[in-house]
């Protein structure tokens, strides 16, 4: 046994002596190899990291700049009076206030007799949806003919908050007309700062134009507006 | 004496080609060794080249920069939600004053309307007159309106009376919107 082992190791011996020349190359080439999987194919992704994240940051920052270009270029008088109108027409919450002045100020354009009317409130937790659209719901008892209502219901719909007539019903004894006024909470999972912001469109600036020349919109947004000329005057 | 056996030579072909072996291994494996260095020394330029971490501190100014803009933000973002919401309104919302306008403008002027109810499905007008040629001709009024697909679809007769007493005729009939 012994002797075989010695006759296995001196034929190792043997065979390392006669190649030694080529262990050193080999072995070299073995640590280049490991070398380059370990640390270079590594890095190699990192730098395609580096470079994307580059790319993604160099966007983010054409859009803040395009943002902060349009953001110090706009007046705050004009952005203010302007989102008073759009608030008007679509309030961010039931505005019964506003509702209110829409129903009377309609009832004293045209002339009609208003009876007692009642909210269709509801759960004060939940809202109705009307086209997706959350919704007032108002019944309108009217005394009056059918001309006066269907002024009533013509003007009713170019006041501010918007307002749908769904319903009228004219009887000889009794009319009803049936309203609903639109509001909608905002939503603010669309905003974020790295977002591209446009200034107001060529159809909202026409949009707003509308709205400003609705019925009750004018005496709504007197105090904003006489405070506007005043500002401007100094 | 043989001359044909030469051992000199044929070990010195063997040599000559160990030694050529020898010599291209060595080449690779320092080729090598110098290539994984040059090439790790690369990437490490261009990362230093592509530099995220400098855009990044760039994009933290601009966002400090904004933020001293952040009311306006806030406000032209809420501006734009409410012109797009009322786009939609204007566009979904019905006009039955614009359907009210064109069925009364159809309505004789001899005939004396009961009741009047509408919405966005159908409308429902109940009369009267003392003339039956008024009531012919509110009823071809409304079939014509019918036939030029004008604001209702169909018209039906729910009812048609004479009142002696009263001496009118009343009438009353459905329509789809």
């Amino acid at each position: 046994m012994n002797e075989k082992i010695n006759a296995d190791l001196k034929s190792l011996k043997f065979i390392l002596n006669k190649n030694k020349v080529y262990i050193f190359p080999i072995v070299v080439i073995l640590v280049s190899i490991m070398l380059f999987s370990q640390f270079v194919i590594p890095q190699a992704d990192a730098l395609l990291a580096a470079r994307e994240e580059a790319l993604a940051t160099s966007l983010k920052i054409e859009t803040l700049k395009a943002n902060l270009d349009i953001l110090t270029n706009i007046n705050e008088e004009t952005l203010d009076s302007q989102l008073k109108t759009l608030s008007l027409a679509l309030p961010l919450s039931k505005d019964f206030f506003g509702i209110l002045n829409s129903v009377y100020s309609t009832v004293q354009k045209t002339g009609v007799d208003l009876g007692n009317f009642s909210f269709k409130i509801g759960d004060l937790a939940k809202s109705e949806n009307g086209d997706n659209f959350p919704v007032v719901k108002l019944s309108a008892p009217i005394n009056s003919g059918v001309t006066a209502i269907n002024s009533f219901v013509e003007t009713i719909s170019k006041n501010v908050p918007l307002a749908e007539v769904y319903s009228v019903k004219i009887g000889n004894t009794s009319s009803t007309v049936s309203l609903s006024f639109y509001y909608r909470p905002l939503s603010a999972s669309n905003y974020s700062q790295d977002v591209r912001i446009s200034s107001i469109s060529q159809k909202g600036l026409e949009l707003i134009s509308q709205l400003e020349k609705f019925e009750n919109a004018s005496s709504l947004l007197e105090p904003l507006v006489s405070v506007a000329t005043s500002s401007a005057a100094q | 004496m043989s001359t044909d056996i030469n051992l000199l030579l044929r070990t010195d072909e063997e040599s000559l080609k160990q030694k050529r072996r020898i010599k291209i291994l060595n080449f690779t494996a320092v080729a090598s060794l110098i290539g994984v260095g040059l090439i790790s020394l690369g990437i490490f330029i261009l990362i230093q080249i592509v530099n995220p971490e400098s855009l990044k501190k760039e994009q933290e100014d601009m966002l400090g920069r904004i933020s001293q803009f952040q009311n306006r933000q806030v406000k032209l973002f809420v501006l734009n939600n409410r012109v797009e919401n009322i786009e939609k309104i204007l566009k979904i919302r019905k006009d039955l004053s614009k359907a009210m306008n064109g069925l009364l403008a159809k309505i004789p002027s001899n005939f004396s309307i009961d009741t009047f109810e509408i919405d966005d499905k159908m409308v429902i007008i109940a009369g009267q007159s003392n003339s039956l040629f008024t009531i012919g001709e509110f009823i071809n009024n409304l079939t014509d309106m019918v036939r030029n697909k004008e604001i209702i679809k169909s018209l039906m007769l729910n009812s048609l009376v004479m009142d002696e007493g009263k001496n009118t005729y009343q009438i009353s009939v459905k329509s789809e919107m």
